[in-house]
């Protein structure tokens, strides 16, 4: 997977401070931003050249959304909250996978993932990702990153020569590069906090982002029979900050900058509608029945809209107990009822209802089916289990 | 060390470390029946195949022509309600679907298109046509399909041909670059899938 090869250099999200938060200041204004910076030095002139590299792959992946409106509206929310000069070089490429991240490469690359997509509710929670991204480039944290990883394992190495029987320097070196790594991260995180400051999106929303984190985690875990559970510290190893840590001093920090005004968020939703479909069905083939149904039920906090109904259908069909069949045909059938449903919800109560034994409602439901889709590739399948 | 010294050590070194490991590969010969996927399962093929020694998982086996990224032609021999299609990698963050003996046919092509999209990291996965066949001499299913890994730009297509007896899942996959290699082996393919018998 290619996490591991970027892992030297793209700095990522992905969840998990030990140090106590250093107290944020009212957000100042922005310093000014110098457009086209040219890396300097060997170490940051490599680090850009393997980016640069590694930008080549991304753009030629089959996991590339090639959107224009989609990407375009992504560069709109990073525009708004780092303001139009510093986002102008930011090349932004929104991938197919179904997790909750982005990185941000040491050129100014950036990727933002169709699971981010999914689960951030507004602009500003979007925007607080986008902007913390921006803030490890802005800040250099790749090639600052690199040079502490590489005195690290100089200490290691030369503390295995001359102290060969005090394993405490290197496992001090260890940690140290860890530890750098995590308050690389928190120093984004409030930077992030600080565009948010400046810009109209409120900055109260980038800690609310790590509260649903936290929650569909447990969902998850119940889902799959395992306690849930969090970190209040980051583990040696951790690369983030705890999401505990994070949802705390980032509430804290935009307490402080205090603007709590609500942002609509009828635009994000406009935005992704096209999507949303798509991106539902790429989370329900997880195989994660708890989280899913955790983010389908925050989707419908305003209401199970028809894509939200078809896709628990598609969802509890899924995991096919009995119950969840009986649950399924019954999700299916109210999107067909509140109008606008793809054929498909005609399949998935066809075949949930065939599941439960329920012969005569389920071939009729999947003869309507195959009458709007005759040229369904599952068609002569389907007619089989009609026949039967 | 003059360079005749150095040049046998070399050699010698590359006998210890070069030889292959016990991976266990075996020739199946052309035109005899043989059990395949420690099970009843027993397909008679129409080339040579190589059996690889790795096994994706407890009841299947890989055979291959050129090496399982070129062409990968798997036996599932009778996978029984509650498990996994192949060995998990991690159970606890990422557990695979499982098999359910209540499956209807057209559950097959969903159960290994998840399957794939969670052992692969991939949502490149593709379900294509979906036919019913005469499968192990019963009523089976047909379905061809493509994708890609994560970040790679090769497809891969592939066909597979499974059933539900008795409640377990039999199934035969055939999976090659989309590029050159599909076509090539194809009847190889499609002549052990259409012996298989129970």
């Amino acid at each position: 997977m290619a996490s591991g090869k970027l892992a030297p250099f793209a700095l990522t999200l992905s969840a998990v401070l030990a140090t106590a938060p250093a107290a944020a200041q009212k957000a100042p204004p922005l310093p000014t931003y110098t457009p086209a910076y040219s890396p300097t030095g060997v170490d940051e002139r490599g680090l850009w050249m393997e980016s640069d590299e590694a930008e080549r792959r991304l753009r030629d992946s089959r996991s590339v959304i090639k959107d224009p409106a989609l990407t375009g509206f992504v560069r709109d929310v990073l525009c708004r909250t780092v303001g139009q000069d510093r986002c102008a070089s930011v090349r932004i490429y929104v991938q197919r996978i179904p997790a909750f991240n982005a990185t941000m490469y040491p050129n100014g690359a950036m990727t933002v993932w169709s699971g981010l997509l999914l689960r951030v509710r507004s602009e500003a929670e979007l925007g607080a990702v986008l902007g913390h991204e921006f803030g490890h480039f802005e800040l250099r944290h790749g090639v600052k990153g690199f040079k502490n990883a590489r005195t690290g394992t100089d200490i290691m190495a030369w503390a295995g020569i001359l102290a060969p029987y005090s394993p405490s320097y290197q496992f001090g070196a260890i940690g140290q590069i860890f530890a750098f790594n995590r308050a690389q991260e928190r120093e984004a995180d409030l930077q992030g906090l600080r565009y948010l400051g400046a810009s109209d999106y409120p900055s109260a929303e980038a800690a609310t982002v790590w509260t649903r984190l936290m929650a569909e985690a447990d969902a998850s875990a119940l889902g799959r029979k395992r306690k849930a559970s969090h970190n209040y510290a980051a583990g040696f190893f951790a690369s983030h900050p705890t999401e505990i840590a994070r949802a705390a001093y980032l509430r804290k920090a935009a307490q402080e900058i205090g603007d709590v005004e609500p942002y609509p968020n009828d635009r994000y939703r406009q935005a992704l509608a096209n999507w949303l479909p798509e991106f539902l069905s790429d989370q329900i083939k997880l195989n994660d029945f708890g989280g899913s149904e955790y983010l389908l039920n925050e989707l419908a906090v305003d209401g199970w809209t028809t894509p939200l109904l078809f896709a628990r259908g598609e969802l509890y069909r899924e995991r096919g107990h009995p119950r969840d069949l009986v649950s399924a045909a019954q999700f299916y059938q109210q999107a067909i009822d509140q109008g606008g449903a793809a054929p498909e919800a005609w399949r998935g109560l066809g075949l949930a209802l065939l599941r439960s034994q329920q012969p005569a409602p389920g071939r009729a439901a999947l003869r309507e089916y195959l009458r709007n889709r005759p040229e369904a590739p599952d068609a002569a399948i389907l007619s089989t289990l009609i026949a039967e | 060390m003059n360079l005749r010294k150095i040049a046998i050590a070399a050699i010698a070194t590359s006998l210890v470390l070069g030889s292959p490991a016990v991976a266990g590969n075996k020739l199946i010969a052309s035109g005899q029946r043989v059990k395949v996927a420690k099970s009843t399962m027993t397909v008679q093929p129409n080339v040579e195949w190589n059996k690889m020694g790795a096994r994706p998982g407890r009841n299947s086996e890989t055979w291959t022509l050129d090496g399982d990224g070129l062409n990968d032609l798997t036996f599932y021999g009778g996978i029984e309600s509650g498990r996994p299609l192949f060995r998990e990698v991690d159970k606890k963050n990422t557990p695979l679907p499982k098999v359910s003996s209540t499956m209807l046919l057209t559950d097959i092509p969903a159960l290994l298109e998840n399957s794939y999209r969670v052992a692969l990291q991939t949502s490149a996965v593709q379900i294509d046509a979906v036919q019913p066949v005469q499968f192990a001499g019963t009523n089976g299913v047909r379905f061809t399909y493509s994708f890609s890994h994560q970040n790679e730009t090769l497809r891969r297509r592939g066909e597979a041909r499974a059933a539900m007896i008795g409640g377990k899942l039999y199934m035969v996959t055939y999976e090659a670059p989309a590029l050159y290699y599909y076509d090539r082996s194809y009847e190889a393919f499609r002549a052990a899938a259409e012996s298989v018998k129970l």
